[in-house]
Parts: structure tokens; sequence; C-alpha cells
């Protein structure tokens, strides 16, 4: 599974990405009903689920319609960011019309505001995937997820900061396009932070008012429960996209890159960096819409504007390209994936970068290219 | 003193911000939808009761519009959307019912090759549910009724004119109306037995058909024959609508009288006037500001087919200027309106993307 790819020509990516932008075209093209059908079936059953759960924690009674409503609201929210907010934001519905799935308006159950998600996933991390320097993903800046990152002594408590990120993986989301890292680097004054900071601030503020506030005091006698209830669910919700997310970017086998190798790079080997940066995660039907189909990273990252319920149909094709180019597809269980990330943090957080199965050059986990060339062909059906 | 209707407002504005913030305006109106489709917090929906054929290509639809709905005037047009195939499309349609039925109708001629109108057709039946825009328009009767009326159409042109006719015909205030309509043979006119037995009962109400078919009568318009036919034309308020050539031609007659103030359009395919010869587009940077994205603008043409060939998918309807959908906000530069030539500089201001075309950078919140 972590055999290298083979390094590719220029043209040879070059004709590596023909392939590919001819599958991405065949799928524009048969765009339809059926894609809206299975949004809005989601964001049904989504919301069928919070009801639900609400109604449970507010009105139930005893421990088990705490764990029923609680599991309900966290099934809720882990669809409405991953399936549906992730996906939604990423202009995948754009061609809908609809407005309820404009990528431009949507703004997600999530303490991270749409406008810097936009800004810090759709944009930098999607075009500069897995680029040094360039995709602020990569660890997220504070962590070490591969051996090309320069070791520092803060790295000793990652495992502890990583356990710390799951479980508060949403303020992690939503304070990543603040740039603490850039205040501290002088690159940005605390001024332009607190500008910066302002819509977070109030759309967090909303966010623990509704779940820790406004819903509680909703249940009176029962506030504490739903508190709790609340608590647990974005706690759950945090575990899971963590889990997801980072199995995506920094299991082995992924690569990173440097920015010099990047300079220049064409659509072609933009396709290839994207394949070299992500990882599959294989599983059923349900595994893939909980994850937001993040679980198919390889195929979201080369087609992160097609729907993404489409990426299963799209893989076996994917695949078979990528074997006649030689090119490594990384796919395995969760587990395997889940391990394979944790044992990496752990590993890393000492010195040194040569271990065995690492010996290939620079293989960053996310990486992604920010060439100006490299507009999407036009979708327009 | 703070009025009671500020209070109101006030508070619905607090009850709407408290809503969105907490994503229940979102969970409101869904499981609204669940138990009707047609209820809805904001939007005008409605649900067609019936379906009429009209003629060999036209069909009437009666809708039954929810409370968003705040009526409309004799003669405006409404904005339909439909989702085909997972896309939403809207069209302009004239209502051709009288404010003072109970529904809403719009008579809908299949334009072949046109997605909305054949879907209407085709998949369209009684019970389903349409989305629609609040009625617009000024092709409407002035506050004091005419003395002297010409309701003048031709094809599915017809259905603001009738629409007119049939609020007159329920106010009992057909005095003095010429009704001349074309079409191309006795079956293809649309309300045909309708405005029969209007002419019939009201005296006040001369009906004049042309159809190519009939041996005997008019045929199409012509200046001469028309002004034989309605001789005072020029005294008469006219309203027109119909096919371009029709409207170009009766244009040009009411002007050639000096009696264009008189006159009445209803135009669904906007003349766009052309480029002057300096002004292509080549070489102008369109900078998407909530995207980021900067376009090269190329060629004639409007904002909207330039965006649309470097690749952006900016919403839109009608795309001759009507519907609004593509409206967006010019942040800073110079654009020109394709219909009226004006050449706007105005920093925020909001165009129609489909009816612009871009005299410099521009800097666009898309």
């Amino acid at each position: 599974m972590n055999t290298q790819s083979k390094a590719l020509t220029r043209d040879e990516a070059d004709e590596f990405g023909r392939e590919l932008d001819a599958l991405r075209q065949e799928v524009i093209a048969s765009l339809g009903e059926r894609d809206v059908a299975h949004i809005r079936r989601v964001i049904g059953t989504a919301n069928r689920s919070e009801a639900a759960g609400r109604l449970l924690l507010h009105f139930g009674v005893g421990p088990l319609s705490f764990v029923v409503g609680t599991s309900a609201l966290a099934l809720s929210k882990i669809l409405e960011n991953m399936e549906i907010g992730h996906n939604v934001m990423h202009g995948q519905y754009d061609w809908t019309r609809d407005p309820a799935l404009d990528s431009r308006r949507y703004e997600w159950d999530i303490v991270c505001t749409g406008d810097d998600w936009r800004h810090s996933h759709n944009y930098e991390h999607h075009t500069f995937t897995n680029i040094m320097g360039k995709d602020r993903d990569i660890g997220y800046a504070f962590l070490r997820v591969a051996p090309e990152q320069e070791w520092k002594p803060m790295h000793l408590s990652q495992p502890v900061v990583a356990a710390l990120l799951a479980l508060f993986f949403q303020w992690g989301v939503g304070g990543h396009d603040l740039r603490f890292d850039e205040l501290f680097a002088g690159k940005q004054t605390p001024a332009e932070l607190g500008a910066r900071a302002r819509p977070f601030l109030a759309k967090a503020a909303w966010q623990l008012f509704k779940d820790y506030a406004f819903f509680p005091a909703l249940a009176v006698g029962n506030a504490p429960r739903v508190f709790l209830g609340n608590l647990l669910a974005n706690g759950t919700r945090n575990l899971w996209a963590f889990a997801v997310i980072f199995c995506g970017h920094f299991p082995e086998g992924v690569r990173l890159y440097d920015q010099a190798e990047t300079e220049n790079e064409s659509r072609g080997q933009w396709y290839v960096r994207q394949l070299n940066g992500s990882a599959n995660i294989e599983g059923g039907r349900w595994l893939h819409v909980l994850t937001g189909h993040l679980s198919h990273q390889i195929e979201h990252h080369m087609f992160p504007d097609i729907p993404a319920a489409r990426y299963p149909e799209m893989a076996p094709r994917v695949r078979e390209i990528c074997r006649r180019y030689e090119q490594s597809y990384n796919a395995g269980s969760f587990a395997r994936q889940l391990s394979s990330v944790i044992g990496r943090i752990a590993r890393l957080s000492l010195p040194g970068t040569n271990r065995p199965d690492e010996a290939t050059p620079a293989v960053p986990k996310e990486a992604a290219t920010a060439n100006p060339a490299l507009t999407y062909l036009a979708a327009t059906r | 003193m703070v009025s009671i209707s500020q209070v109101g407002a006030a508070w619905r504005r607090a009850g709407s911000t408290l809503a969105e913030r907490l994503f229940l305006d979102r969970q409101a109106e869904f499981w609204l939808g669940e138990f009707d489709p047609v209820l809805s917090l904001g939007e005008v929906r409605a649900r067609v009761v019936e379906v009429i054929e009209e003629t060999r290509d036209t069909k009437t639809f009666v809708l039954r519009a929810n409370g968003a709905w705040r009526g409309h005037r004799a003669g405006q047009y409404t904005l339909v959307e439909v989702e085909v195939d997972g896309v939403r499309a809207r069209r302009c349609y004239s209502i051709s019912s009288a404010p003072e039925e109970p529904h809403v109708s719009i008579t809908v001629k299949r334009v072949p090759g046109g997605r909305v109108s054949t879907w209407l057709h085709d998949k369209v039946r009684a019970g389903h549910m349409l989305r629609l825009g609040p009625a617009s328009g000024d092709f409407v009767l002035p506050a004091r009724n005419p003395d002297k009326l010409l309701l003048l159409s031709g094809g599915s042109g017809i259905t603001p004119v009738m629409s007119i006719l049939r609020d007159l015909a329920a106010r009992e205030s057909i005095h003095d109306v010429v009704f001349v309509h074309h079409a191309r043979s006795r079956a293809d006119v649309i309300f045909g037995e309708e405005l029969s037995d209007l002419a019939a009962r009201h005296a006040g109400l001369r009906l004049v058909l042309c159809t190519d078919d009939d041996a005997s009568g008019p045929h199409g318009f012509d200046e001469a024959s028309f002004a034989t036919l309605v001789s005072d034309f020029a005294e008469r308020s006219t309203f027109l609508c119909g096919p371009k050539p029709l409207m170009d031609r009766a244009e040009r007659l009411w002007e050639s009288v000096g009696a264009s103030d008189s006159l009445e359009l209803e135009r669904f395919t906007q003349a766009l006037r052309p480029l002057p010869t300096v002004g292509t587009a080549d070489g102008v940077q369109v900078r998407l500001g909530r995207s980021g994205r900067n376009v090269a603008a190329k060629g004639q043409g409007s904002l909207l087919e330039q965006l649309e060939r470097a690749g952006e998918r900016p919403a839109h309807g009608c795309r001759i200027g009507i519907c609004h959908a593509c409206r967006c906000r010019k942040q800073s530069g110079t654009v020109q309106n394709l219909v009226t030539g004006e050449v706007s500089s105005e920093p925020d201001e909001e165009i129609q993307l489909c009816i612009s075309t871009p005299r410099t950078d521009l800097l666009l919140d898309l």
C-alpha cells in the first residue's frame, strides 16, 4: 500500500490529468435530480434526527432516552457538518441554483464561520494541498505529522495536544483561520487578529448560547440533562471529525511537497499531488455518508466541487487510471488508517525522521498547489 | 415617539436574527415543507389547482398561492421557478387572470427547445408546487380608467392584455374598448371562446381577430389595414404585447402619428442595443470580491456571458433584464447598460449581470 508512486514527467502527469478531466466532465454532464434527491434526503435525516434527539433530551426520563437522544443529536451534527455543510460549501450543489444549497450563503452548525472555512479550506488547503509552508492544514501548524517537518521541543507534548484537539476539534477548526501562529511570528498585529477574530467570536457566542443556554433553558427542569447531552453530542462530532480528517491526510504513505517542486505546476501535476497527498478509508455506504465522503479523500481532492456522493462510483475509475500510471492509491480500513495516524503522531513527537518505511524523501501529508492556471473547467451544464 | 409598528418591526427583526443564528429558520422551513410543500416562511409558493389546455401549444396553470403572495395588478408578470432535473430555472410569465379572481393564472406557450415551458407543459399537473416571485411590471392601467382603450396583441402576448380585459369586465368597466388580436389561425387564438362571450355580453367591447386562415378578415398586422380597422387608434390609450416584429411595426406607426405617449408596451424579448464599436471588453479584469477570483473579460456581450465564458456560474434567470435574479453589487468600476446604453460609474451600485457590460475593470460582490 505504501509503495511509492512512480515519478511522472510533466507530459505523463498532463496525460494523467487529461484522463481525470475527462472523468470529471463525464460526471458533471450526468448531474441531475438524483444528486439533489440525495442531499435533500440527508438534510431530511439530519433534521429528523436533530428533532428526535432534542425531544428525547428535553422530555425524556432516564438514561436510555438520554443515550438515544444524545446519539441522535450527535448524528444530526455529524451529517450536517460533514455530508451537508462541508460539501455544500465546496459548491458541490451550486449548479442546482437552490438557495438552500448555495455555497456562498450556507452557514453550518459549528463554531467555525462559513466565510473563514471557505477561505482557509476551500481556497488554501484545496489549492496548496500538502505544500509545506503554504498548506496550513499540515498538522495545523502545531503538530508534526510528517518527518519532513522540522522537530521542535514543543512536539514532545503532541500526543496530549492531539488528544485535546480531538476533543475540542470544532474550536481548532474555528480558530484555524485566525492564524495565532502569525501573531507570535510577528506577521500579524494584535489589532489585525482582533479584527479577524470578530466574526468567529460572534459565531462562537451564538453557538455556545444555542447549545448551552437556549436549549437547556427551554427544557426548564431538564436543563442539566439537555446541557450535558449537547456537550456530549458536540464532543462526539468533534472526535469523529478529527478521526476522519486526520485519516485523510496524515497516514503513512501520504507525501508532502516543498514549495520549489510545485512551482509552475501544471494541472496534471496538481492532480498527481492531490492523489499523493490524500488517503482513503474503505468501508460501506453508511461510513461514506457519515464521513461526508471524506473517506474518498483522494476523489474529494481531485474533484472538490463534484457532489461527494458520486465519489464511490468514480473511485474504481480513478483507481484504474492510477494503476496505469503506476501511482499508488492509498486506501485502507478505518482501523488501519487511524492506527497509522496515531502511531505517526506518537513517533514524530520525538526528533529524527528516517524510520525505515518513511525512507522516501519528503513525504508530507497534505499538499496542494496554488497555480492560478488551475482554474477548473467551466462546469456549466 | 416610538410607534407600535416600529416596536413590532424591531421584535420581528430580533426574532428572525435569533432564528437564523440558532438555525431554527432552517428547521422550521423543513418541517413546514414536510407538512405541506406549499407552506414557507417567506417564499411565494403556489399549488397548481388546474391545468387548462387553451390551444394545441398553450396551457393555463391555475394556481393557489400561499400567504406570502401579495396580489397583482392586471397586466403584471411573475417569475416562475421550476426544478428541471435538479436545476432551478426561472422565467417571467404574465399573469392572465384578473386580480379579482380567487386564483392566479399563468398562461404558457410551449417554446420549442424551451426548458421551462417544456417542463411546465410536460410535467406539471394539478397538485404540484411552483415557486413564484412577487408580481411586478408597469404594464398596468392608470389609476383612472382611460375613456377609450385599445388592447393590441399577437400570439401568446395576449396574456397580460387578457388580464386587463378580465379586470375591466370584473369591474363592469368595459365602456369603449377595442381588442385587436393576431394569431396564426382561429384554433390558435388563446381565450377565443371567452373573448367571444365577453364581446357578446359587453356592448362596449369590439373584438377584432386577425388570423391568417381567415379568408375574409385582415391578415397579420399591416399599417394600412390596421389604420382602417381602428381609425381612431391614435386617440386611444393602447396596451401592446406580442412578437417583436409586431411590436416594432406598431411602435413605428404610433411614432409616425406622434402618438407614442399613448402606447404602453410589454416586451419579453428585450432589444439589446449594439455595443459601441470601441466597446469590446478585451483586457478588462473583473474581480469577484467574495470568491477572490479574477476573470478576464473577452469579446462582446453581457457580463453574465463574459463570466460564464470564464467558467463562473453566477445566479441568473431571464437573461434579458427582467427578473433581477442576476442582480449583483458592483463595488467599483464602470458598466454600460445594454438596454438603455446608460454608462454608470456609481460605486456600490446594484447591476444586472445579464444586461450590463464592463467598460473598465470591475469589482463585483460575487
